[in-house]
């Protein structure tokens, strides 16, 4: 095992521990425990597989492994980003109509008396 | 003029130093009731407009002009007032022109704009292309003559007020141009009538030029994509 090799290595148990402290104080959702563990092991994953990545990009005709493993990772980012985006403006759309029912239930404040 | 069934709708968001006077100057020349929307506000501007004689909603924080509306729709349609009158807080309207837009709703409209233009209103020049561009599109969507998309002058009839209860654009631009595109979609009766407008009597507008900038870029997206678009659910996410 390389030294970089062994620094990847680390890392990703280092992800694989923080997510498992999130989810412990329940301060992560599972569903996103789950997505990111899957990043964690991948991560790991890679380490192990050096040899079978460079096939894998040689069998596409990527010259350079590493190469692969950037672009599939990007790829793979952009992905997350454009569901967390769906995520949030579901939540947004929430909030407002949450909001709008807060104000009715508080009810509608009465005029001041007037002398008119 | 005094039509029965009126519910004057104030959206406000930190107008403090004008609603009191629109407040009066609506109850004074119309004698409806008026219902401010504050919009959560950080100032007194809730306070100050019961005490002008205004029912007040509060959001319990800001979620746009549109959500505002909507919630002064809504309210509208609960208590059973047939007709809305849409009023800016920050004096730009005079309530003493609000019978020029009640009479095409008795002639059946279900909504009608109260328009600067018509009535020979100047505005700078980048804005007046933009403004004209929007007049464009939209009259031609809404199969009539609109020439002041983003007036925020408007009387509503039954129709108009109970679908708009329900479903209404939220954000900065699309509350008037967007509403717009929905009424024509929805097969309302739209019309357009002149009014003078005032500049604004006192207090800050709420967004900046750099945030109209992109509020104006968003609307493009909004109009590219309105006809292939699913309808607003407010209801069911």
């Amino acid at each position: 095992m390389s030294k970089l090799q062994f620094f990847l290595l680390l890392v990703a148990i280092a992800q694989l521990v923080f997510v498992f402290e999130f989810v412990r104080r329940r301060k992560l959702l599972e569903s996103f425990a789950l997505l990111w563990m899957t990043v964690g092991l991948g991560g790991v994953a890679l380490v192990v597989l050096r040899p079978v990545i460079d096939d894998l990009a040689d069998a596409v005709g990527i010259a350079y492994g590493a190469s692969l493993v950037l672009a599939l990772g990007i790829a793979f980012l952009l992905l997350v980003c454009m569901s967390l985006s769906l995520h949030v403006s579901k939540l947004e759309s929430r909030v407002e109509v949450l909001a709008a029912e807060v104000a009715f239930l508080r009810g509608v404040r009465e005029p001041v008396a007037q002398d008119d | 003029m005094v039509l029965t069934g009126l519910l004057v709708v104030i959206p406000a968001l930190n107008e403090e130093a004008t609603v009191a006077a629109v407040v009066r100057a609506a109850r004074g020349s119309l004698g409806a009731d008026v219902l401010v929307v504050d919009d959560g506000s950080s100032d007194r501007t809730a306070e100050i407009a019961q005490a002008a004689g205004a029912w007040v909603l509060s959001h319990p924080f800001n979620l746009g002009v549109g959500a505002a509306l909507r919630s002064g729709f809504r309210y509208a349609a609960e208590r059973g007032y047939p007709t809305v009158l849409q009023l800016d807080a920050d004096g730009q309207h005079d309530p003493a022109f609000a019978a020029a837009l009640f009479a095409p709703l008795e002639d059946g409209a279900d909504l009608v704009v109260g328009s600067r233009f018509a009535a020979g209103f100047e505005v700078g020049r980048a804005r007046r292309t933009c403004m004209r561009w929007l007049a464009r599109i939209v009259s031609r969507r809404a199969h009539v003559a609109i020439t002041d998309t983003t007036s925020g002058f408007r009387a509503f009839g039954k129709r108009a007020v109970e679908r708009f209860a329900e479903s209404y654009p939220t954000e900065y631009l699309s509350d008037t141009v967007e509403a717009l595109l929905l009424a024509a979609a929805w097969q309302l009766d739209i019309r357009e009538v002149p009014v003078e407008m005032r500049p604004r009597q006192g207090g800050h507008p709420s967004t900046g030029s750099v945030k109209s900038l992109y509020h104006l870029i968003r609307l493009v997206l909004v109009i590219a994509l309105d006809r292939v678009r699913l309808p607003i659910d407010h209801r069911s996410k």
